[in-house]
């Protein structure tokens, strides 16, 4: 089956991967693999970790695909296994002795106006926050999910995950500001 | 902090996991359905349970706890037993120093009552 007949018929999709259609579950994998692969990696900062990670969500998923109700609900489920998982992992030794970001972490290549080095840092920022705290910066910046979504994905209150991103944006400026990778004028 | 917000939005584009990634996934999948795995849980739960799986671990807790309430009664009276004895054993020990102490105060009044020799000859010219 090929991607763009899939994306087409989503629902029938994810009846034909209930019955057990490998194929219509590969289709699946193959929609949200890019989502659930960067949620593990922007939180471990290792790409075998965020494998493992995204291998691990997607074999919940196979196991709970009665329980997934439509396409949109499976996108909100592995986006909250992903998190949650990751926090989780994070919480364990093993992860919490990784460097905030590993040496040769993946950058996507740049497009004509960006400038890589400046992602970098935001990238090694970010993995300097608490687990929570970067999970919900990730959902808010790289899934570009609303305030109440990311409270419901990571069980938080909204004030909360309110209160995260103010300290974590705040903290960050003032790195970046410390770092002169911008200047304090840039900035309102 | 809407630059930052901007930079990081650009940042944390999303990253795409190693190709083949959903094929090795599919291939490494356990070879049973999703509804077979919710038809076998549901077998499970229907399942009847025997009365021995019902009620063994209520009598294994059961005879846990008479097992604990009887050997503490038995290491209870094997303590008392022992003080009794230590008891017994001091009281026996006290009475034999009471014994001793009286026979050489017997001998003592006895050394004291007994008259003491007159004295000789010599002994009253010396003085």
């Amino acid at each position: 089956m090929n991607l763009q007949s899939a994306q087409v018929d989503t629902p029938s999709l994810l009846a034909r991967a209930r019955r057990g259609d490998q194929a219509a579950f590969a289709s699946l994998i193959r929609m949200h693999q890019a989502s659930v692969f960067s949620i593990g990696y922007r939180m471990l900062n290792r790409r075998d970790a965020a494998e493992d990670l995204a291998q691990d969500v997607f074999l919940q998923l196979y196991r709970k695909l009665d329980s997934i109700e439509s396409v949109e609900h499976m996108g909100f489920w592995l986006r909250r296994v992903a998190a949650n998982l990751a926090i989780d992992w994070l919480r364990r030794a093993a992860y919490a002795r990784v460097a905030p970001l590993e040496d040769g972490a993946e950058i996507p290549a740049p497009q004509a106006d960006e400038d890589p080095l400046m992602d970098r840092e935001l990238v090694r920022l970010l993995g300097e926050l608490a687990p929570a705290a970067r999970a919900v910066m990730v959902l808010r910046y790289q899934e570009d999910r609303d305030v109440a979504e990311i409270a419901a994905t990571l069980d938080m209150p909204v004030n909360t995950v309110k209160s995260h991103i103010k300290r974590s944006l705040t903290a960050m400026r003032g790195k970046m500001i410390g770092a002169q990778l911008i200047t304090a004028e840039e900035l309102p | 902090m809407n630059e930052v917000e901007e930079l990081l939005r650009r940042a944390l584009r999303r990253v795409e996991p190693p190709e083949g990634f959903a094929e090795r996934l599919v291939r490494a999948l356990p070879q049973v359905t999703p509804a077979n795995v919710m038809a076998l849980r549901a077998a499970r739960k229907a399942t009847p349970v025997s009365a021995w799986r019902r009620f063994s671990a209520p009598a294994a807790l059961a005879a846990s706890l008479l097992v604990a309430v009887f050997t503490g009664q038995h290491l209870a009276t094997l303590k008392a037993e022992r003080e009794e004895q230590a008891g017994l054993a001091a009281s026996r020990e006290l009475m034999q120093a009471l014994r001793v102490t009286s026979q050489k105060l017997d001998l003592a009044y006895e050394a004291v009552q007994r008259p003491a020799p007159a004295p000789t000859a010599e002994e009253e010219n010396r003085s």
